[in-house]
């Protein structure tokens, strides 16, 4: 078997007495996009955050190209191979757009003109090529999704973890971006990626874990987790055959 | 190149003017571009404001003092320990203030500087509130030589770190947005230290041939709050996160103070009030102080010709 590019091994954040994650275990293989969905607070963002480094998980283990990563720093873990976006978009707001790509770009290419390369190489794969000059706070929600998108890839990532990329924009912008996240597998990033949006997620994904109330509670190809029952009481409640015959 | 020019260009200027009181306002103007410099580097690149950078400063004239008072050690050299004196006290200083943000951070640097005032205040060695004397050594063109020397050194040094290197842009990412930076791979903790001792050690320096120059050092003039505070006007005024910016900024900050107290000094009631509002207005009228306003205006000329947006300009 191929060796899994992240592996959690029953992984938990507690805050206080509120279990985020409980004992969420999976695998994500080399070539793969795997879909995290669930409700909202179901602890997709929280998985996120644990795996790349921002949260302490309160038990378990997270191997990352078989090394064990657990509660290791974000930087350690770019450093590693695993690139991040973040739902609330963090842009450099006061840098322009190329400075964004480009003070990411340092961290496989310390020279600045390799730097500067790998950036524009970047801008123009993400297609902000024409704004690179404009301060990253001019860009619409969509640009700055992608700038986000650039960021993470401007690391040369092994890993990518996507938190609600598509989310909040419109038709043809999500349209754009699944094409771009496409492109980006085309590349030969292994992809994590959390979304609410059902479509893109049931298109773009290889896998799906479902978590609720910090718990998986099914796993599968996207067929499948449709068809679940238990994935259908968490997201219209538990109204039984009327509503699983719904949307099967 | 053109800032060695400007360097060599600058240091004819003490070989041409030869008068006392030029050169004695000379070296003060150049003593204050180095200390508004290295306070824009934490707070305009890191975007963290030190209340606390007078300590450097003080740690600087006060190390310097004691090793040629005490142990006989030629200026050169001790003014050089008072720079390592001051970046080592900001390596120690700086590992749990450098957790601390905004408003905190600013308060807890304001606080070591009180209580390294303090200190210097109470003990023996220091002279207490009577201060020290040093060695006079009267000859006002090697200060102004040495000033800009070190002053210069700085100036290049900061240049090349902050606007050539990724490192100038690796701290403005911190600045932009701390928890964002993690995500790229940036360590902000090693970066902020990094950054924090590299503005202590020049002003440390900067201290050292400040006590050498004026023969006198006291607990007032070297740890008070007006070294930090004036520091920090000039580089508001210039234009923070620039090199330029704060260099115009303590030229005009400093050229109106010395017009003041020498041509207007009937009206020194005035100084403090005139200057206060003068510092509200910049704040109000020109937030990006006088450098960063010519600059936007610059930018906002090219991007009208490209037909682009403008951006709201950021208050500070």
């Amino acid at each position: 078997m191929v060796e899994p590019v992240l592996k959690l091994e029953e992984v938990c954040v507690a805050f206080g007495g509120l279990m985020a994650v409980d004992t969420v275990s999976f695998q994500v293989a080399p070539g793969e996009i795997v879909g995290l969905i669930g409700p909202n607070g179901a602890g997709k963002t929280t998985v996120f955050n644990a795996v790349s480094g921002y949260y302490r998980p309160t038990k378990g283990r997270i191997t990352f190209q078989g090394r064990d990563v657990t509660a290791r720093p974000p930087y350690e873990l770019a450093a590693r191979g695993m690139g991040r976006t973040f739902q609330i978009v963090k842009p450099f707001a006061g840098l322009s757009v190329l400075e964004n790509i480009l003070v990411a770009s340092y961290l496989r290419y310390p020279r600045q003109a390799e730097a500067l390369a790998k950036a524009w190489e970047v801008l123009r794969f993400i297609g902000l090529a024409d704004r690179a000059d404009l301060p990253a706070a001019s860009l619409t929600l969509s640009g700055r999704k992608r700038l986000e998108v650039g960021k993470a890839l401007a690391l040369d990532p092994k890993l990518l973890l996507l938190d609600e990329v598509v989310a909040g924009l419109n038709p043809t912008e999500a349209d754009q971006t699944v094409q771009l996240i496409l492109k980006i597998r085309e590349a030969g990033v292994t992809i994590l990626i959390v979304e609410h949006i059902m479509r893109v997620i049931m298109k773009i994904s290889t896998r799906i874990i479902v978590l609720n109330y910090g718990q998986m509670i099914a796993e599968g190809t996207p067929d499948a987790v449709a068809r679940n029952r238990q994935v259908v009481e968490a997201y219209l409640g538990e109204s039984g055959d009327a509503a699983a015959g719904a949307t099967a | 190149m053109w800032i060695l020019l400007v360097i060599a260009g600058v240091g004819i200027v003490p070989a041409v003017m030869t008068d006392a009181f030029f050169l004695r306002l000379f070296t003060e103007a150049l003593m204050w571009i180095g200390l508004a410099i290295t306070w824009d580097l934490m707070a305009g690149y890191v975007g963290y404001l030190n209340f606390g950078h007078g300590v450097s400063f003080g740690i600087g004239a006060y190390t310097t003092a004691l090793l040629m008072i005490r142990a006989g050690v030629p200026f050169w050299l001790a003014a050089l320990f008072g720079g390592v004196a001051a970046g080592l006290v900001a390596l120690v200083s700086g590992w749990p203030t450098l957790r601390l943000r905004g408003a905190y951070f600013a308060i807890g640097t304001w606080a070591l500087n009180r209580a390294v005032g303090q200190l210097a205040l109470v003990l023996e060695v220091t002279g207490g509130p009577d201060g020290m004397r040093l060695p006079p050594f009267l000859h006002p063109q090697f200060f102004s030589w040495v000033m800009l020397g070190v002053v210069g050194a700085t100036f290049l040094v900061l240049w090349l770190l902050l606007e050539q290197a990724p490192f100038g842009l690796k701290l403005k990412a911190i600045r932009e947005d701390e928890s964002g930076s993690l995500a790229i791979g940036l360590n902000p903790a090693k970066l902020k230290l990094q950054a924090y001792v590299l503005s202590a050690v020049p002003a440390g320096i900067i201290g050292g041939v400040y006590a050498y120059w004026i023969t006198f050092i006291d607990p007032a003039s070297t740890l008070g709050d007006l070294v930090t505070d004036q520091a920090v006007v000039m580089a508001i005024f210039g234009g923070l996160g620039t090199l330029i910016g704060p260099v115009i900024g303590a030229v005009l900050f400093f050229g109106f103070k010395t017009y003041f107290w020498a041509y207007l000094s009937d009206y020194q009631v005035l100084y403090l009030i005139i200057l206060g509002l003068a510092i509200a207005a910049t704040v109000f009228f020109l937030p990006d102080g006088f450098w960063g306003t010519i600059a936007r205006r610059q930018e906002g000329r090219q991007a009208l010709r490209k037909g682009m947006a403008l951006t709201e300009p950021k208050g500070r």
